[in-house]
């Protein structure tokens, strides 16, 4: 947690404040859904309450908040309601081990009279070694409150709807994991903060052991792997089970699927896990296929003494830097977050065997074969053959 | 390793790794073992080797999610939830020899590891190392071990060919 109490304190300040980024981002994503769905299907969508229906968000809160409490009387009790807290635990534990900016380097300083050593704030809610590994086990996680309440509301649409959740989630699990390793064998680690730091620069890489530099392209991710950034954005669809991946809550077939028995605030909960994910996958997309918190060309310490140069401390200069520097990354996300949105109101839901086929008989496929290319490739170009 | 972080984890799995066996409720049962799995995670993460601890998490919440859905439809729940585990003479004989063998095995190692904070003490999490042992000291396990696992995914499949299934062969 830190050395001593500031450090400490600092560090409990900024899980809340990321947990809270997460949360308080949900009702301006659906205020986001209603307004681009509604413009997408040639509608108006909610624009009476407030300027461009901003405030139907407290509305909405009020109506989830006072609706009636209700319990399936012949569920399972506890399981009904640990379900929808632990559809919001792994969302927010994935979040919270991204790193949303450049770290903020503290100098030592006098306060209360006593100093303060210096200090390295990782902006981020805490630093894995393992990073990618961590997220992918912990939203691994996301499908058992689905099943649990699936199983708990005692209702046979639910139970459909938990199973397909199930099998979805593990289908497409396998694709998401490979598809992944192509980029990781090319970055060569498992750290978001080194991913960032390789992507810095113009697009430079190694043909025939020479180093070949591409001036008017960055360094991003996307143009080494563009059929990994694909399937990984498609498993992404999967498994924040968005159309066309919302088989579990197909509401033509199932009613609304594993959450058909909750209301209120148990169900905006599960609005939160699921935009939850969305933002998680969102910050993935950007950290491994789009440079994450960096602009094109311009490294870290470029931005830092940029701001440094306006005459700022070199704490303060750190601090500007790492909070413009959230800025390019959240600009980013929320371009995710919007196709997420798009793409949920452009394409019909798929038929269950095709969604089955199109994990198994062609993402897998297709992801393993990235892999071995990659994996040749990365040892062919980066051999000195002359 | 702190000692206090070591006992509190471990007599955490300890329980919930009993109430895996003496629930009645075989949803519960497998609902507790992901618990037990979480948990172990934490102690691999404590243990300093995060990368077992993710890959804890990530392979076996997914094997416990199969079982529990293999429970679900598997199971009469109304009929079996009583009957699952209460025997006949024969399952009996299987579950005290288990039961045995798990108790030599442990008690074997129970009172060799005095320094419990000294575990793990002194290690670095090193991706590097541990792919290169998997690759050359551990290398005829590994491959024997992937063979055996296609041997099940081929068995799997053929066995629900005979069966029919949801596609057209």
């Amino acid at each position: 947690m830190g050395a001593d109490i500031f450090e400490i304190s600092i560090n409990i300040i900024k899980i809340l404040v990321i947990f809270l980024l997460m949360v308080q981002i949900v009702p301006l994503l659906v205020w986001v859904e209603r307004r681009g769905s509604a413009f997408i299907q040639n509608r108006f969508g909610p624009n009476r309450v407030g300027p461009l229906g901003l405030t139907q968000l407290l509305a909405d809160a009020v109506k989830f908040l006072f609706k009636e409490e209700f319990v399936p009387s012949k569920g399972k009790k506890f399981l009904f309601y640990a379900a929808p807290v632990i559809a919001l635990v792994p969302g927010a534990l994935a979040f919270a081990s991204i790193p949303l900016s450049a770290p903020i380097l503290v100098d030592a300083f006098e306060m209360f009279g006593k100093s303060w050593g210096p200090y390295r704030f990782a902006f981020q809610g805490f630093e894995m070694g393992v990073g990618i590994v961590f997220v992918l086990g912990i939203s691994s996680l996301g499908a058992y409150a689905l099943l649990m309440a699936g199983w708990a509301s005692n209702n046979k649409y639910s139970m459909y709807g938990a199973l397909r959740a199930c099998a979805q989630m593990i289908s497409y699990e396998l694709a998401l994991g490979l598809a992944l390793v192509g980029i990781l064998l090319i970055y060569g680690t498992f750290d978001f903060a080194e991913m960032v730091a390789y992507q810095e620069g113009p697009l430079s890489f190694f043909f025939m052991g020479k180093e070949v530099i591409v001036p008017f392209l960055p360094n991003w991710g996307i143009f080494y792997q563009p059929l990994g950034a694909v399937l990984l954005f498609c498993a992404m669809f999967a498994e924040t089970n968005r159309t066309p991946f919302d088989l579990p809550e197909a509401e033509a077939e199932l009613v609304a699927g594993y959450h058909t028995e909750y209301g209120g605030l148990k169900m905006l909960m599960f609005y939160i896990g699921e935009y939850g994910h969305m933002l998680v996958a969102s910050a993935l997309m950007a950290t491994f296929y789009f440079g994450g918190y960096n602009l094109p060309f311009i490294s870290t310490e470029a931005v830092n003494a940029f701001f440094a140069g306006f005459g700022f401390s070199a704490t303060k200069a750190s601090i500007v830097t790492a909070f413009a520097l959230h800025v390019v990354l959240f600009t980013k996300i929320l371009l995710f977050l919007w196709v997420f949105i798009w793409v949920r109101w452009t394409l019909p839901r798929f038929r269950y065997d095709q969604l089955m086929d199109l994990g198994w008989k062609t993402m897998l496929p297709w992801a393993l074969a990235n892999t071995i290319i990659t994996a040749a490739l990365v040892l062919l170009m980066r051999t000195e053959w002359l | 390793m702190s000692p206090t972080i070591f006992y509190s984890l471990s007599i955490v799995l300890v329980v919930f790794s009993l109430l895996v066996v003496l629930c009645k409720n075989p949803l519960h049962s497998a609902l507790f073992l992901a618990l037990a799995m979480i948990d172990l995670a934490f102690i691999f993460f404590e243990l300093k080797a995060p990368f077992i601890a993710a890959v804890q998490l990530m392979v076996y919440a997914g094997a416990v999610m199969v079982m529990f859905v293999m429970v679900l439809m598997l199971f009469d729940l109304k009929e079996d939830e009583e009957s699952a585990f209460s025997g006949n003479p024969v399952i009996n004989v299987f579950k005290f020899l288990s039961a045995g063998l798990l108790c030599w095995a442990i008690s074997s190692k129970l009172f060799s590891y005095g320094d419990v904070a000294g575990l793990g003490a002194g290690k670095e999490f090193d991706i590097k190392a541990l792919g290169t042992t998997l690759y050359t000291k551990y290398i005829f396990a590994f491959e024997a071990l992937g063979l055996l696992l296609l041997l099940i995914a081929v068995g799997a499949v053929a066995l629900s060919r005979t069966k029919g299934g949801t596609h057209d062969s």
